[in-house]
């Protein structure tokens, strides 16, 4: 079988980078170790490899397709959802009375990478599942969590997020969906929602709706949007009866085809009862709470692709011969057999650029995994800063993986060559696969500006001091190494530069013109993507050359080597780029804000 | 019904194996470690079928070796056996292994005990008739079935060319080929209670050592594929006769 990711990566980052020991010191954790931890992951890897990975190719070939008023998924989707719950991935991160393991998010998002690489189209599954289970538990009746998350737990419902509708993507304060209100406490809801993952299938007894809609008379905007529970089915002392939720078709896609995107259509005979989670007008809010959870997992499906799609490259760049090395004098020798193509500079370059995207990716998506344990379950004290670190990171936890994973697969597609684009190869998928990261779960446009017009912001810029002080810490443990030093100094300079940028931005915000404080807000993404990776490559660095002296975790020298090499390649490869994106921030010439005059 | 399952630790299947210095022990910088598949997958994953058919009896799991075997005995109680053993000691010959496991054995009287058929290692296939001996009990090697009635035992096993089935009464032993059962990937819930099982650890027995490593070699590798002209059948058949050996 092919590869789609490394363990020993997995290991050397979880266990080593990002110190599990150390997260499971905290109370919450007290009943788990590294050792089960690690059982744990091979048992999710076994899972993978003999169910997951086997099925990828069949689900992009027989896509689901909507038949009937039904939607037709692959058929082995619902013995693969029974064993996802049976070996406890629905939940596993739950509170013990909810149900759960107690299993660190850090964990959790370890687990769920390794599913994801193996096959991106089912972990979407049951991660929404449990997303839609966690809002109940956190936020719904005594009477909702009874009735709706054992059964999700289980893996027997299914859960989905609505938010989107026809006019309302980017801009949920467009919703238009109604609840009206009922004599007996419930709602009456009425609306179109789209492009709803995991909407409908033949895998579950029920579905369970958590959709976001205004309650009549509701005030206009963001604050008068409430959140529902609306199963398909509503259960009742007579079993379950149809609850007036009708799928109105699945959504044709270039990727991610084993995936359902579904179009619901409720309360079209006035009878698809909602049952309100906690206060009238506050759901917005509360899918906010859950949203760093959902971003960091869409990070983690992003960069698992990109683990994928360098594992496949590199293992046909290690059997595809092809052209032969330039000599010393410059010249070819025809007469040589052809040398295989992982010779060439070029498709070298190509590898290292997937290593370096896909493995500081990891660590991001695992950083910020970390600092959602710590903000949530740290000693009390610490936690406001961790939640706020958390907060920083999360819009770029979510668009690295996205839009440099993409650049990593493409990188990978280009190692096959013209069979890169033909579909007796799994490049084109991987690449077909990962475009969606950039677009659903908040656009990176939308991420973009968050970071700058909030996340940089926010408690006076306390985040990205607090972040800029993890990063010093990082730098002072490089300078102990003589090897690392160099990169350590990079790394301080564009904490100093960034610094600098900001300065000359911020002030736009401050004459009120925000506009143009925000309008190259993608470049300053796309710049301080690439300084936080930086940071996280240095943490790699300096893990290896730790562990390289203690002999801890039994990496080969080859292994820790790689690592310091790929360190390397990011430094030189990629943090440079950073100062065309300084050159485009300074500009000002207002190219792309609203004049008068269409040019296009 | 007591039941034991003899487990022992392999390398990861994707090693690159290489030997030290003088060449006489496995180089293991860089090695991970599992439970030999065979012992895993079909004697213990059997062991457990039987004990949950029967709906009493225990499962109990032994290994010869070091603390750092710990986390390979711990997957094994995840996956569902009752208690583990670990008689503590580094290193040793098949011999010395099948001793230490036979006087645990004797002490505790096991109705069956189950090896796998070979560790993916050494191969030796030499630890289960050793330790059968050793108990005098019947060894029954490369089983593929096992079925139990009361205190008899139908097993079919592989033998060269075919399979043969045979009845054996309790107490005896065997060795699991593939076939006997299929892997249990253990569920994260049973992975966290593993560790509320009792793992007791037994000091060895005196043995004494009758083998000696002189040296390990790789195999010789393989040889580069040859290409034969489609229209050039009698090449085929030379090559295929005189360098394969194999018509
Ligand atoms: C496969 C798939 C699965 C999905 N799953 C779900 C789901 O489970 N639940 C759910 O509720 N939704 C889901 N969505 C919807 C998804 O979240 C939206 O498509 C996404 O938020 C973008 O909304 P939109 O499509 O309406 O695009 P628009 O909001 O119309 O955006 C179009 C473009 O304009 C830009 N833009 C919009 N507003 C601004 C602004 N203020 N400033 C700068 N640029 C802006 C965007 O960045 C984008 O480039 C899914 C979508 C897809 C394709």
């Amino acid at each position: 079988m092919a590869a789609y990711l490394n363990m020993d990566t997995l290991r050397f980052l979880l266990q080593h980078t990002h110190d599990l020991e150390q997260i499971l010191t905290l109370p919450r954790f007290a009943d788990h170790d590294v050792d089960s931890i690690n059982i744990m992951l091979d048992a999710i890897k076994d899972f993978s490899d003999q169910e997951l990975y086997p099925v990828f190719r069949e689900m992009d070939e027989k896509p689901v397709h909507y038949a009937d008023g039904k939607i037709i998924t692959h058929p082995g989707l619902g013995k693969i959802l029974r064993q996802s719950a049976e070996l406890g991935v629905i939940g596993g991160t739950f509170d013990y009375e909810d149900g759960g393991l107690q299993l660190p998010n850090t964990v959790g998002t370890a687990t769920y990478f390794i599913m994801d690489a193996a096959n991106n189209n089912v972990p979407g599954y049951t991660g929404l599942t449990m997303g839609a289970a966690e809002l109940i538990l956190h936020f719904g009746s005594d009477d909702l969590k009874a009735t709706y998350v054992p059964k999700m737990i289980s893996g027997e419902w299914g859960g989905t997020m609505c938010l989107t509708e026809p006019q309302a993507g980017s801009s949920l304060s467009d919703i238009t969906t109604t609840a009206y209100p009922q004599a007996d406490g419930t709602y009456k809801i009425k609306g179109q929602k789209i492009f709803i993952s995991g909407g409908d299938h033949e895998h579950c007894e029920n579905f369970v709706h958590l959709v976001l809609a205004r309650i009549e008379g509701a005030p206009a905007g963001t604050k008068g949007i409430s959140l529902f529970v609306v199963p398909k089915f509503r259960p009742t002392d007579d079993g379950l009866v149809p609850n007036d939720v009708i799928t109105a078709g699945d959504f044709q896609k270039m990727g991610q085809r084993g995936y359902c995107t579904t179009h619901l259509s409720f309360g079209e005979e006035d009878n698809s009862t909602g049952y309100l989670i906690g206060e009238p007008h506050r759901g917005l809010g509360y899918m906010f709470l859950m949203m760093n959870g959902a971003r960091i997992g869409v990070g983690r499906g992003g960069i698992a692709i990109a683990s994928a799609a360098y594992h496949a490259s590199l293992q046909y760049a290690q059997e595809r011969p092809q052209g032969r090395r330039i000599l010393d004098n410059g010249r070819k020798d025809p007469n040589e057999s052809p040398t295989l193509i992982i010779e060439h500079a070029d498709v070298r370059r190509m590898l290292f650029l997937q290593k370096a995207i896909y493995e500081g990716g990891l660590s991001l998506v695992l950083q910020s995994s970390k600092y959602l344990d710590l903000s949530l379950y740290g000693p009390e004290e610490d936690r406001e800063k961790y939640k706020m670190l958390l907060d920083i990171l999360t819009p770029i936890t979510k668009t690295f993986p996205a839009e440099k994973g993409r650049e990593a697969v493409d990188n990978g597609l280009q190692i096959l060559g013209g069979y890169g684009f033909c579909s007796d190869f799994v490049l084109q998928q991987y690449y077909r696969d990962i475009r969606i990261f950039a677009i659903y779960e908040g656009t990176t446009g939308i991420q973009s500006l968050d970071l700058l017009s909030r996340k940089i912001t926010m408690h006076n810029g306390k985040a990205l001091e607090l972040l800029a002080g993890e990063m010093k810490a990082t730098i002072e443990a490089a300078l102990e190494q003589p090897e690392l030093q160099k990169y350590a100094a990079a790394l301080g300079g564009k904490i100093k530069e960034t610094q600098e940028v900001l300065g000359s931005l911020l002030p736009f915000a401050a004459k009120g013109e925000y506009e143009r404080f925000l309008a190259d807000a993608n470049i300053f993404m796309e710049y301080f993507s690439t300084l936080v990776v930086a940071w996280q490559w240095l943490q790699m660095g300096v893990t290896a050359k730790q562990l390289s002296i203690t002999g801890a975790g039994n990496f080969t020298d080859d292994y820790l080597e790689g690592i310091l090499h790929t360190m390397r390649f990011y430094f030189t490869y990629e943090v440079p780029k950073m100062n065309g994106l300084v050159e485009i921030m300074r500009n000002d010439e207002e190219l792309t804000l609203l004049k008068e005059k269409a040019h296009f | 019904m007591k039941l034991l399952v003899c487990v022992s630790k392999t390398p990861e299947t994707t090693t690159k194996i290489t030997f030290n210095g003088d060449q006489t022990a496995l180089d293991t910088s860089g090695v991970q470690y599992i439970m030999n598949p065979y012992d895993e997958w079909y004697a213990l994953v059997r062991a457990l079928e039987l004990k949950e058919a029967l709906g009493a009896g225990t499962v109990t799991i032994i290994n010869v070796g070091p603390a750092a075997n710990d986390p390979v005995i711990r997957k094994g109680l995840a996956i569902g056996a009752d208690e583990a053993v670990r008689i503590d000691k580094d290193g040793g010959s098949s011999l010395d292994v099948a001793q230490q496991i036979a006087a645990y054995a004797k002490e505790n009287s096991f109705d069956m005990v189950f090896f796998g058929k070979e560790t993916i290692d050494y191969n030796g296939s030499e630890v289960g008739a050793m330790t059968a001996e050793l108990l005098d009990v019947p060894f029954v090697s490369f089983a593929t079935k096992l079925e139990v009635e009361g205190n008899t035992a139908t097993i079919t096993r592989d033998i060269e060319g075919g399979e043969e089935t045979l009845e054996v009464a309790t107490p005896f032993a065997l060795s699991a080929a593939k076939g006997l059962a299929e892997q249990r990937i253990p569920n994260m819930r049973g992975i966290m209670m593993a560790k509320r099982k009792p793992l007791n650890v037994v000091a060895a027995v005196e043995t004494t050592n009758h083998t000696q490593v002189l040296s390990y070699d790789l195999p010789a590798e393989k040889s580069a594929v040859k290409l034969v002209d489609p229209e050039d059948m009698d090449e085929l058949v030379r090559l295929l006769s005189e360098e394969a050996k194999v018509i």
